[in-house]
């Protein structure tokens, strides 16, 4: 028996999307008098396409682009996007969600395209929103026309309804840009004036001026207090009717106190602060626009995600003929019927057919499963391969995949509110404030009798109390630290998250694409043949398959390819075909069998052995003799162990949960040496294993990225998303590391401890401030100036501070 | 001496002019998307063009 390691496959990059494919199973073509290398057909058609609209100038100035395949061979029904279009006169006008983007070139290359399909009169794509606006004659062409071209070049437009999630977090930032904008418009213009009016405090200043400065100042401040300020405010009222104090009181009751202190002091001649009351309302709307913009992008993800379950089903009536009806008009007990490469649109049970289901997007099963008379299967899951009639069991509200989506939206309402830090300490510190003043209010009165000083001082109070450093502590640390991990490709989607990442003390990972690759490599080869050409046999069978286990076989062959004759393919068995004449197969122990192969008793072993460690097995046949066993397993990703490393040397507990079987699970986590592994957890006991994890008091971490980890990624306390992630994962995650590494996980839990220490280091200026302060306040020592100076100081400090966070 | 007054209302009116085109801007999508335009403008528009095939092209 001969056991070799691994063949390193030669790979090579698909001229189109660039991913890395084997030399031998890659598409080969010659364009231009050059040699090309697609990894599927897709890929090759949309080269020709571009090539032969002459833009070609796309694969010369893309850049930043994410390998990854096009969207090609999916069939668009124009009845989905026909209510999205709006006509005038013979213009036609369309808004679609396109998927596939992956740089600013693709904005280029399906603008240049459509424009030249005719009948278009304009296409515009937004980058950031992945929209398309396209216009075109009603008379020259058809809608369906413009949808195919679309995705002929690679792209899949997605009907953009009105209502979806994401044109609300657009309106959103929209509001809050116009807000932000606006205070930052007046901020400035009113500096120019308190500049003028501190210089004339120490250069002396006719009164006159002095009073007119400050009534201008007066009148810049407004807007800003009260149009962009506005939902600080309102929210402010709201929460003080609860009576549930957060960080909105605070800086309400900072700027409010300056803001009326200020026009107090306007007839008395005193100092104003209307620049306290606006910077601190421009700051952190700063902060809330810069956190809008990552919200949107996961919004934009689940509008994708919505395209999962599909619309519309093949119904097959008793007479045998298919018609195309809405998925809310199937019944259970109807049969629908779903042909190659769609998707599964409702749950049920196969009654003719067999196919292999790609379903890893709800088990997280990386292999295909063969689905036969009697299996059941899900709404969402695709045919790779067969025809299937499905006998329906439950309505479309009720399957799989919408129970799933159902459990996030639910564990997302469960959520307790926010209890972050700035709120836990306006609740302590605005009840004190407003105790102090009104303390002061009261030993004036009693003291002097007159009620005008009396609530001067009282008001004085508030205002030296100001919470400006204190309101700013937070949010500007977080938005520092929000921006700085942008830059790294870490998408932190709030506030609040740094702080529960920074408790995190147990990190549960998904095993299935997040520490393994998502696609099965050799790791044992027993040739009984003992031929050099076992393997090459092996991988020219398999190169004709679009299997993942045929093309992790093929890929490991690197030498030329042999003829195939009389090529047969069986769903979840095997292939079969004549190599330079003699018979050859390749497929699972049961294929053999049917097939009626000898396997010899140690054969038989090695294939027990391997199907134990949770290989899959895969028997080669020369001749009516198996020629070579081999196994197969989605191995580990080459940056998994270097960051399990990194974790424990945190302290990390580390965790791993999974879908695949109780073999599989073992031989990763031996690999990996975690020694806490639970496996064949479906997507909602996933988040049963969190919960019960965070009754134990552990803060949790969970990192996943299909649809089967989203449940528990909205369970956690955390849940991180590395790489590609599926839309639901994204929507459910509180982070998406946007890069494929997963050592970014580590600079998150840095940088996220880092941000706290700062928000904390920030707080305590912000206090050591107020508690010097307010005694002095009190009294009525403190001259305005003074305190005006000290409240900038306090206010400097903590910006400076935040501004470390910067630094890598 | 009111010349400081004629001035300050100068520099309000031009502030607050820049002010409404700021909202304009933002009511007409001049700030939906941006990422496009700093690539855009590197773009290649008159790239001799062959004749487009692509409208012949049978559906597969």
């Amino acid at each position: 028996m001969s056991e070799s390691e691994t063949t390193a496959a030669e790979c090579v990059q698909c001229d189109h999307c660039m991913q890395e494919t084997g030399r031998n199973t890659a598409v080969t073509a010659r364009i231009d008098g050059q040699t090309k290398y697609f990894c599927c057909h897709g890929c090759l058609g949309v080269y020709e396409l571009v090539n032969s609209s002459s833009l070609d100038a796309f694969y010369r100035q893309r850049c930043d682009w994410q390998p990854g395949p096009p969207a090609t061979g999916v069939k668009l029904q124009s009845a989905h996007f026909s209510d999205t279009v709006t006509i005038a006169g013979d213009e036609h006008r369309i808004e679609l969600l396109l998927s596939g983007i992956r740089c600013a070139s693709c904005v280029w290359l399906i603008e240049k395209f459509l424009v030249k399909v005719e009948g278009v009169l304009s296409a515009r794509v937004n980058y950031a929103t992945h929209k398309a606006i396209i216009t075109w004659s009603g008379r020259k062409t058809t809608l369906d026309t413009i949808l195919n071209a679309v995705r002929d070049i690679g792209y899949l437009p997605h009907p953009c309804h009105q209502n979806a999630g994401s044109t609300v977090f657009a309106e959103e930032k929209q509001d809050l840009l116009l807000r932000f904008g606006t205070a930052g418009f007046f901020s400035m213009q009113l500096m120019l004036f308190t500049a003028a009016l501190y210089a004339g405090f120490f250069q002396g200043m006719e009164s006159r001026y002095r009073v007119a400065f400050q009534l201008i100042s007066w009148a810049l401040a407004s807007p800003v207090l009260f149009y962009a300020g506005f939902p600080f405010l309102s929210n402010a009222w709201r929460s003080l009717r609860r009576l549930t104090l957060n960080m909105d009181v605070l800086v309400a009751l900072g700027s409010l106190s300056a803001y009326l202190y200020s026009i107090a002091m306007i007839p008395l001649g005193g100092e104003v602060f209307f620049d306290s009351a606006a910077m601190i309302i421009t700051f952190i709307l700063l902060g809330r626009f810069l956190e809008a913009g990552s919200r949107l992008k996961a919004g934009n993800a689940m509008a994708e995600l919505a395209e999962l379950q599909p619309q519309e089903a093949l119904l097959l009536s008793e007479s045998g003929q298919t018609t195309m009806v809405p998925i809310s008009a199937v019944n259970p007990g109807d049969r629908i019927e779903v042909i190659p490469g769609d998707r599964i649109p409702l749950d049920g049970v196969v009654i003719e057919g067999e196919a292999e289901v790609n379903e890893s997007m709800l088990t997280g099963e990386s292999r295909p499963v063969l689905k036969e008379p009697g299996s059941s299967i899900f709404a969402g899951s695709f045919s790779m391969n067969g025809r299937l009639t499905i006998k329906v069991t439950g309505k479309a509200s009720a399957t799989l995949l919408s129970r799933i989506i159902k459990t996030v939206e639910d564990a997302h309402a469960r959520k307790a509110p926010i209890q972050n830090i700035a709120d836990k300490t306006a609740g302590f510190f605005v009840p004190v404030t407003i105790l102090l003043a009104f303390a002061t209010f009261l030993y004036w009165k009693l003291s002097s009798g007159s009620t005008v000083s009396a609530l001067l001082n009282a008001v004085s109070v508030l205002v030296i109390a100001c919470p400006c450093a204190l309101g700013l502590a937070t949010p500007l640390a977080i938005l520092v630290g929000t921006s700085a991990s942008g830059k790294k490709g870490i998408l932190v989607k709030g506030g609040d998250i740094f702080e529960t990442l920074s408790k995190t003390t147990t990190v549960v990972l998904d095993k299935t694409g997040t520490i393994t690759r998502g696609k099965p490599s050799i790791t044992d080869l027993h040739d009984f043949a003992r031929t050099p050409a076992f393997l090459q046999h092996a991988a020219s069978l398999e190169a004709s398959s679009e299997h993942p286990t045929a093309h992790a076989l093929a890929g490991a062959w690197d030498g030329d390819l042999l003829k195939v004759e009389r090529f047969r393919a069986i769903p979840g068995r095997g292939v079969s075909g004549t190599i330079e004449g003699e018979s050859w197969l390749a497929g699972s122990e049961a294929f053999m069998q049917q097939e009626n192969i000898e396997i010899t008793p140690e054969q038989q072993a090695i294939a027990s052995r391997l199907d134990t460690e949770g290989k899959t097995v895969v028997m080669v046949a020369c001749n009516k003799r198996v020629a070579g066993v081999i196994g197969l397993i989605d191995d580990l990703r080459d940056d998994a162990l270097p960051m399990i490393k990194l974790l424990r040397k945190k302290g990390m507990k580390l965790k791993i949960l999974t879908g695949d079987n109780r073999g599989v699970a073992d031989y990763i986590a031996a690999k990996c040496g975690i020694t806490d592994v639970q496996a064949c957890l479906g997507p909602i006991e996933k988040a049963a294993v969190i919960r019960e994890l965070k009754e134990r008091g552990e803060c949790v971490m969970m990192v996943g990225d299909g649809i089967n980890d989203a449940p528990a990624l909205t369970e956690a306390d955390t849940g991180v998303t590395v790489g590609q992630a599926s839309g639901i994962a994204l929507e459910s995650a509180g982070v998406a590391i946007l890069k494929d590494d997963l050592r970014l996980i580590s600079t998150l839990i840095d940088s996220s401890s880092k941000c706290f220490s700062v928000i904390r280091q920030n707080l305590f200026w912000a206090f050591a401030y107020n508690l010097i302060a307010l005694p002095l306040a009190v009294t009525g020592v403190l001259h305005p100036i003074i305190s005006a100076m000290l409240m900038a100081t306090s206010s400097l400090v903590v910006v400076s501070n935040s501004l470390r966070l910067k630094k890598p | 001496m009111y010349t400081i007054f004629f001035l300050i209302g100068i520099g309000l009116f031009v502030g607050v002019a820049a002010w409404f085109l700021f909202i304009w801007a933002v009511k007409s999508g001049q700030f939906d998307d941006p990422e496009a335009p700093k690539y855009r403008m590197l773009d290649d528009d008159d790239e001799p063009a062959k004749t487009a095939e692509h409208g012949k092209r049978e559906e597969k």
